[in-house]
């Protein structure tokens, strides 16, 4: 674990054949549809249809849902949760906590709001366990997409794993200074509190240092940027771009007709 | 003219009182290998900022004076103009690694396709870069992955494979132990013997003793000698400006301290001049005893 930057996997599929962008245009298309879409039981469906399938076909279905389980489940699960118990109006009471009621119109919109998250984080998911992170910034780089933005954009969507590993690399120092990072919930969270300083700050050091060096590296050279791994894009690939578009447009036009 | 001048430079950082280099004037020829050394804080790092144009472009501050590299005004410069003359290594390899690349292989190219070299070509350069440091086998590690001496020279592979014309590199062997040392060394010595023009920050005397064509002191900012190797380093003046003189050099001292040195000797800087300037004594000694 220690050893990766990023969720890629390498395996041989037609989704890590597809071109970087639109595995992108991919993942922006379900979130506009989730979020947008003519009927709120659309999240739900393009996550069992369509993002779980894909990922069984990309070879990373088992990866794919153990890191949901891990890292997705429990956030959506206490969304709903707070949600469910949270959110104003009233409407017909399913159960009362407290003081107060757990409606079925609440817990309706709680779960809606869950699966359109679930849906956005687990595209974005999917994409990053099938694009390498260099040939995605590569891509976006040769389309003219100015460096900065292209370089932004990968890395923020390797944040995730990098903290991971800087999270193990910290919790190893504390345990080495006699910090307890195992046992009792308690003793765990106050083990968590030194870890969070020198990784919130150590993060913007390294945003400084980091800009430094791919300064030094000639990133931000008007040169026309070439790529070591070759990126493909075949016809198909704008063809389904066309077509995601096409659906988008149809689906968030046919909601605003329908209205 | 000179590859690299810098002329009455004073520098001071943002938000401090004191200037962190004061009145700097030098210049450097194509070919030549400068040494800096100086205590912490002498100011060693801001002159390779300010040489390789970090400064004035990334920290803002105060900068008076001039540098010229191969004619190029810094100050008046974009900073990726000065990035294709001037190479630097940093004195942290971890933050030196760009964040976006999965395997060593690709993290040295990143310079190059930054550089719109075409792909036949950066794949040969690369691995021609990776020979010639001699970390072929971590060529398919994650950066990530790598110890702090294996991070150093990948770091500086990095920095080497887009052949810049003028080499700084600020303390580059500080994560290496004497092994590491030596091989980096070594390709340190194999690019000036191909007159590469060198400007290195090190406290390792002993190596600079070895290599550096001139050594430059710091002290506070200020410039306090310049001049070779043997006229520096034998120099005793120099503990006084922080700086540890190789073993060699502080035994004879010693030596001196108990009367015992020949009057108007310098100082030996190096194993082979320790050698020979013991050996003649030595042998004065044995001579007188007969
Ligand atoms: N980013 C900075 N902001 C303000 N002062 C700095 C900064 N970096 C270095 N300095 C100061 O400048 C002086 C020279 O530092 P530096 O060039 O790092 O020395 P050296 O590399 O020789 O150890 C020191 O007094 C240091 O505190
Ligand atoms: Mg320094």
């Amino acid at each position: 674990m220690r050893d990766r930057l990023s969720f890629y996997i390498l395996r041989e599929s037609p989704i890590h054949r597809m071109n970087p962008l639109t595995k992108l245009t991919l993942v922006f298309s379900l979130i506009l549809l989730a979020f947008l879409g003519p009927v709120e039981w659309l999240a739900i469906l393009l996550f069992t249809t369509v993002i779980l399938p894909l990922s069984f076909l990309a070879h990373v279905g088992r990866e794919f849902l153990s890191a949901t389980a891990r890292l997705l489940l429990p956030v959506i699960g206490f969304l709903f949760v707070m949600q469910s118990i949270f959110l104003p109006g009233g409407g017909t009471a399913l159960v009362q906590v407290w003081v107060l009621d757990i409606t079925l119109e609440n817990v309706n919109i709680a779960f809606v709001n869950a699966t359109r998250i679930l849906t956005m984080i687990s595209s974005f998911l999917l994409l990053l366990l099938t694009t390498h992170p260099s040939a995605l910034m590569s891509d976006l780089a040769r389309r003219g997409v100015p460096g900065p933005i292209s370089y932004t954009v990968t890395s923020t969507l390797q944040i995730l794993p990098q903290m991971q590993v800087k999270a193990a690399t910290i919790m190893d120092a504390q345990r080495a200074r006699g910090l307890e990072t195992q046992g009792n919930l308690m003793k765990r969270i106050r083990a968590l509190l030194p870890l969070v300083a020198p990784l919130v700050f150590g993060s913007l050091v390294d945003v400084e240092e980091r800009a430094i060096a791919i300064e030094a590296r000639a990133f931000n050279s008007p040169r026309q940027k070439t790529s070591l791994v070759e990126i493909d894009d075949r016809p198909i690939d704008r063809r389904i771009r066309w077509g995601l578009i096409l659906v988008v447009i149809f689906l968030l036009g046919s909601r605003l007709w329908l209205k | 003219m000179a590859q690299v001048t810098i002329n009455n430079l004073t520098y001071t950082y943002p938000l401090t009182e004191e200037p962190a280099l004061r009145e700097i004037s030098i210049e450097i020829q194509a070919g030549e290998f400068l040494a800096v050394i100086g205590a912490n804080g002498a100011g060693k790092t801001t002159l390779c900022y300010t040489l390789s144009g970090f400064i004035p472009h990334f920290f803002r501050g105060e900068l008076q004076g001039k540098i010229l590299i191969d004619g190029l005004d810094t100050a008046n410069s974009k900073l990726y103009e000065i990035v294709e003359k001037v190479g630097l290594a940093f004195q942290n390899p971890f933050n030196q690694i760009s964040g976006s690349k999965f395997t060593v292989y690709e993290e040295i190219a990143f310079g190059l396709e930054n550089l719109g070299l075409p792909r036949d070509e950066i794949r040969s350069r690369v691995e021609w870069i990776l020979a010639l440091t001699g970390i072929e086998d971590l060529a398919e590690r994650s950066p990530y992955a790598l110890s702090g001496g294996q991070q150093q020279k990948v770091a500086l592979a990095s920095i080497l494979v887009m052949k810049p014309g003028v080499l700084v590199l600020d303390e580059p062997t500080s994560q290496l132990d004497p092994i590491g040392t030596r091989e980096v060394f070594q390709v340190i010595r194999s690019l000036a013997h191909s007159g590469q023009t060198i400007i290195l920050a090190e406290h390792k005397m002993e190596w600079i003793a070895e290599f550096a064509d001139r050594v430059l002191v710091l002290d506070k900012g200020e410039i306090v000698r310049l001049g070779t190797p043997q006229q520096v380093l034998s120099d005793i003046n120099l503990l006084s400006s922080g700086i540890g003189l190789s073993r060699y050099t502080r035994v004879a001292h010693r030596v001196n301290q108990q009367k015992l040195w020949p009057k108007g000797q310098r100082y030996p800087i190096s194993l082979q001049e320790a050698t020979e300037a013991f050996g003649r004594l030595l042998s004065q000694e044995g001579g007188s005893k007969k």
